[in-house]
């Protein structure tokens, strides 16, 4: 009897592994839409396309997408706005709007912290000057953003560390990584990654040539990775000592770059070349390239359950964006799907049976 | 009954668990402090129980946010001080962020508190007051750090019984003579001296330059003064100009507006008395205003259907073979752009196209001579944007003649090409002027913006060498690109006039020079989504066209609008005193602009007609979503979103045999 007992749960259990079902939002830069991806561990659908911004004959650019720690609301940013562009909340339960603030030029990625609740959010300032942008930290309780910290130029990547009282960024254009205190609201340390001696804040903007896109921090080690979409690189810096540990080769152009929750893989998109690559991170070894379904490769988003990542990919003109999706145990390309056009932030939401 | 138990105690436990309704405590709570004061709160977190507990860290924040006015209060989270820089009463946010990150947070109102007030000024705007007329008084207080306080409730009084002064601070002066007006505030007083003069006049001629007239037609009423000895006051007198009306239909409300000058526009047909007044001497006159019957029939004529994308901006133009070509773009889509042979409107060929790297194809524009197309790009793959440079000498073989992309890699979402040079707006913010002269290697020399933090800009638009600049919250900017009137060029463009608008919703220019009044209009035009967006369904538009008077440019002032109740304004062409206005849902509207313009042109019927472009075939089938419209040797052009380009044919003026118009001259 007790045999059957058991197999009955094994079984159960089996069951509720091949039916659980994974949740991905992607934001369509050139489109103004958002896309919510349901893919079932070997197919994926389009789920729900949902019409961003405000104004429908000027396009506004949601650029980066991330949902809060309870799963409760996704935050989006648009590029564009009067100039400056915006931050929009949404409910996860209906997909719709809820609450909205002026951030700075062209908001870009952003994470919420788990500790302190807010969100930190890089004014990318793209098509700008050469001259220093900022950090926007939000409280997407009232949706007030309660501070801008000025940090180098074109800061891109904004990634909390897993106590969530540190906010990384990048800045591409002076190839700088900046690291703030998440209560105390101000830069704490300011790295060049070219190695230079003076890393004082805004006196670099000088032509840069590692041009930093991306900054992920590891999960469990005071270790940060950084994809140097210029120099085709993924630099490692100790966070103990704040200095560079070590640089990887990579193909051409890195420009997001994430780690499974578990800490084993570092996956980076290769836009240049239409491909994402992995590594195993305890040896640093790359395990795998991936050629994407389509071009201009962008965002990525891991489930927490470490099995699969979820690739955005842009493509070209009116080409469709198109999220692909990786099998982590296989690193096989195992399922994509069409999303509106110019796909780039990325975001998972939850696993549900 | 052990399991009962059980269930019961669990219950319990869960229950006690779940009240602990926790809170957070401040002694913000109530807070007073001094301008310039620093202050280091002390927060904690208590239960329902009244059990305190400690944050493991705290954040405090204005809730105001980071725009200017959050100055008031600024707050280092590090030191975890607040610093009080302008008085009143703010509201401070604090976040108690527990173990395991779970947060609290709790708005507070910190007071504080008002220097004492230093001084009251109060000035009245007018020369001379006349008993029986109200007296225009405005106040400043102004305190020890010298803010200027607003919102102040006074006490008024005066020295004597010359004037009286109402529940709500009305002063009207009712006696002549002097008086002194006293304003109090917080133990300060502010004075005035009032000097009240009789009311000379006795008797008020009023007369007017027309005695009947159409909806629109602006009339001048002028008001003359005599005393006594019926003699004509010479001094410009106060008076206050006012109507009341009846309609001619029965079930219409007469409207119309009056300016302080005397000059009036009766929106709806009827009888209207105008009045004068100063004082308790008035005199009225009546005016017949009657249907400005401007009405005629619009035939759409030909279509050239784009129903597999949206389509945007179109401009038509003479090709060098003397034939009608016009050329439109497309919106998020795939960067193509279509050329049409519209030689014969009510058959328009599609005869070629181009398609580049980018999503949208927001504007296109031809050079004079019809040799040069200029397209502009938004969504490139490589996101260098910029502009496309294409040979239409043959718009039934165009050619892409270069690429630019300099400083325009954050998109172009508006261009205008005049005399050899492109003018090009960078990721909306300002505007770069490339020289064609050699279209293969166009060279930027100049560069046009506001030089302020969130500069913003939507179009421009170049006419006689000045540029319109359609900046948002800023405004329109005229900017000499060669005209000479500020000594500016395409390399050194020089403002000289601007003029903006409270809802900071201006998106699109066109100077406009009355025919038949000589005045100079820049007609301004809104672009609002007020409920957002549906790209695959219709959606509503608002907002409406600004005329302002630009005849001196030293003095714009807004005069009239152009608002069609449920539709917004987008791009528009005038000539010849008549408009052609794109209202997005609303279709192509025709208005005759012919004369003096004042008030609500809508209201005064001067709309000619309109074409609503909706197509059962289009993207969104039988959805209007007008883009633009140019009136181009005798036929209406337009595109339209959801269906492509058009043409229409304005009827001539049919004669009126109605007889409604008799009795007008």
């Amino acid at each position: 009897m007790r045999k059957y007992f058991f197999l009955f749960f094994a079984l159960l259990n089996y069951n509720i592994l091949l039916s659980q079902t994974y949740y991905v939002y992607v934001a369509a830069e050139s489109d103004d839409v958002v896309s919510l991806i349901k893919f079932d561990g070997k197919t994926s659908k389009e789920l729900n396309r949902i019409a961003v911004g405000v104004m429908p004959t000027e396009i506004e650019g949601p650029h980066g997408i991330t949902v809060d720690p309870n799963g409760e609301y996704w935050y989006l940013s648009l590029a564009h706005g009067n100039p400056f562009g915006s931050l929009i909340k949404y409910s996860t339960k209906t997909n719709k709007p809820i609450g909205k603030t002026t951030l700075g030029l062209f908001p870009a990625s952003m994470q919420v912290s788990k500790t302190t609740g807010l969100l930190y959010c890089v004014n990318f300032n793209l098509h700008g000057d050469m001259e220093p942008s900022s950090v926007s930290v939000v409280d997407p309780e009232s949706m007030t953003e309660i501070k801008k910290i000025t940090t180098g130029s074109m800061p891109h990547g904004s990634r909390i560390s897993s106590d969530g009282l540190f906010q990384y960024s990048v800045a591409m254009m002076s190839d700088e990584l900046f690291e703030i205190d998440a209560i105390s609201l101000k830069v704490t340390r300011v790295l060049n990654l070219e190695n230079k001696t003076d890393h004082s804040m805004h006196n670099s903007m000088n032509h840069s040539s590692i041009k930093p896109t991306w900054v992920i921090p590891h999960p469990f080690k005071k270790i940060v990775y950084i994809a140097g979409n210029g120099s085709n690189e993924i630099i490692e810096v100790d966070l103990e000592t704040w200095l560079i540990s070590d640089r990887f080769k990579t193909g051409k152009g890195p420009y997001n770059v994430e780690i499974s929750p578990n800490g084993k893989y570092l996956i980076a998109t290769l836009k240049g070349e239409g491909s994402t690559a992995i590594w195993n991170l305890e040896n640093k070894s790359l395990l795998k390239i991936i050629k994407n379904s389509t071009t201009v490769s962008h965002g990525i988003a891991i489930s927490t359950d470490n099995k699969f990542a979820f690739i955005s990919l842009e493509g070209v003109g009116g080409e469709p964006g198109v999220v692909d999706i990786i099998n982590l145990e296989t690193f096989e390309l195992v399922s994509s799907v069409n999303v509106g056009k110019q796909a780039g932030g990325i975001a998972f939401w939850k696993i549900s049976d | 009954m052990k399991t009962l138990k059980l269930i019961l105690l669990l219950f319990f436990i869960v229950f006690n668990t779940f009240s602990q309704q926790k809170t957070i405590e401040s002694n913000l709570k109530n807070h007073k402090m001094n301008l310039g004061d620093s202050f280091t709160p002390i927060s904690f977190v208590v239960d329902s129980d009244g059990k305190k507990s400690d944050c493991s860290r705290m954040i405090y924040y204005n809730k105001r946010g980071v725009f200017s006015s959050a100055k008031s209060i600024t707050v280092d989270n590090e030191t975890g001080t607040i610093k009080a820089n302008e008085p009143g009463i703010h509201e401070i946010v604090v976040i108690c962020i527990g173990e395991g990150g779970k947060r609290l947070s709790r708005t507070f109102d910190v007071d504080v508190k008002y220097p004492k007030v230093k001084e009251i000024n109060l000035l009245i705007k007018k020369d001379k007051i006349y008993s029986g007329t109200y007296i225009p008084i405005s106040y400043e207080v102004i305190d020890e750090k010298g803010f200027v306080r607003n919102n102040v409730n006074f006490s008024l009084k005066s020295s004597n019984n010359l004037i009286e002064i109402d529940a709500v601070n009305n002063v009207k002066a009712v006696k002549p003579g002097r008086t002194i007006l006293e304003a109090s505030f917080e133990g300060i007083t502010g004075r005035i001296n009032i000097d009240i003069l009789k009311n000379p006049v006795e008797k008020i001629k009023l007369t007017s330059n027309l005695n009947e007239c159409r909806t629109g037609d602006v009339v001048e009423f002028e008001a003359i003064a005599y005393n006594k000895k019926g003699e004509v006051i010479d001094d410009e007198m106060p008076f206050d100009f006012s109507f009341t009306g009846k309609s001619f239909d029965k079930s219409n409300t007469s409207s119309g507006i009056i300016m302080n000058d005397g000059r009036f526009v009766g929106d709806v047909s009827g009888k209207y008395l105008i009045s004068a007044t100063l004082g308790n001497v008035s005199s009225s006159k009546a005016l017949n205003v009657y249907d400005r019957n401007v009405k005629r029939d619009v035939l759409k004529v030909g279509t050239g259907l784009v129903n597999d994308k949206h389509t945007s901006d179109f401009w038509v133009f003479e090709g060098v073979d003397g034939r009608d070509y016009a050329v439109t773009g497309t919106w998020g889509a795939d960067g193509t752009s279509y050329f049409w042979d519209v030689t014969e409107p009510s058959n328009i060929i599609k005869i070629d196209s181009v398609q580049v790297d980018a999503r949208t194809v927001n504007d296109v524009k031809v050079s004079e001579d019809g040799r040069i197309c200029i397209i502009s790009r938004e969504g490139a793959s490589n996101r260098k944007n910029g502009i496309i440079i294409i040979d239409v000498s043959n718009p039934y073989d165009v050619t892409i003649i270069s690429e630019y992309t300099k400083n325009l890699t954050g998109g172009v979402h508006n261009l205008f090409i005049y005399q050899n040079h492109v003018y090009a707006l960078s990721a909306g913010q300002k505007y770069y002027i490339l020289n064609i002269e050699d279209p293969t290697n166009p060279k930027e020399v100049g560069v046009f913006e506001l030089g302020k933090d969130g500069q913003s800009i939507h179009d421009v638009w170049i006419e006689d060498g000045i540029a319109y600049s359609s900046n948002w919250r800023d405004g329109v900017y005229l900017v000499d690109v060669g005209n000479g009137i500020a000594g500016g060029s395409p390399s050194n463009p020089v403002a000289f006039g601007n003029y903006n608008y409270a809802t900071g919703a201006h998106h699109a220019t066109f100077p406009f020079k009355s025919k038949s009044t000589g005045k100079f209009y820049t007609v301004l035009g809104d672009e609002i989504f007020p409920n957002g967006i549906d790209v695959n369904a219709p959606n509503e538009t608002a907002g409406f066209l600004h005329f302002v008077d630009f005849t001196d440019p030293d003095n714009p002032f807004e005069i009239a609008r152009y608002e069609l109740p449920g539709h917004g304004s987008h791009n528009y062409w005038i000539e010849d005193d008549v408009l052609y206005v794109a209202m997005y849902s609303g279709g192509v509207r025709i208005v005759d602009i012919s004369g003096d313009l004042m008030g609500d042109l809508y209201k005064q019927g001067r709309e000619i007609g309109y074409i609503l472009p909706g197509n059962k075939n289009g993207y969104i089938p039988f959805s209007t979503m007008t883009w633009g419209a140019q009136l181009y040797k005798g036929h209406v052009f337009y595109s339209d979103w959801n269906s492509g380009i058009g043409a229409a044919k304005v009827s001539p003026i049919k004669p009126d045999n109605s007889k409604v118009n008799q009795y007008l001259n």
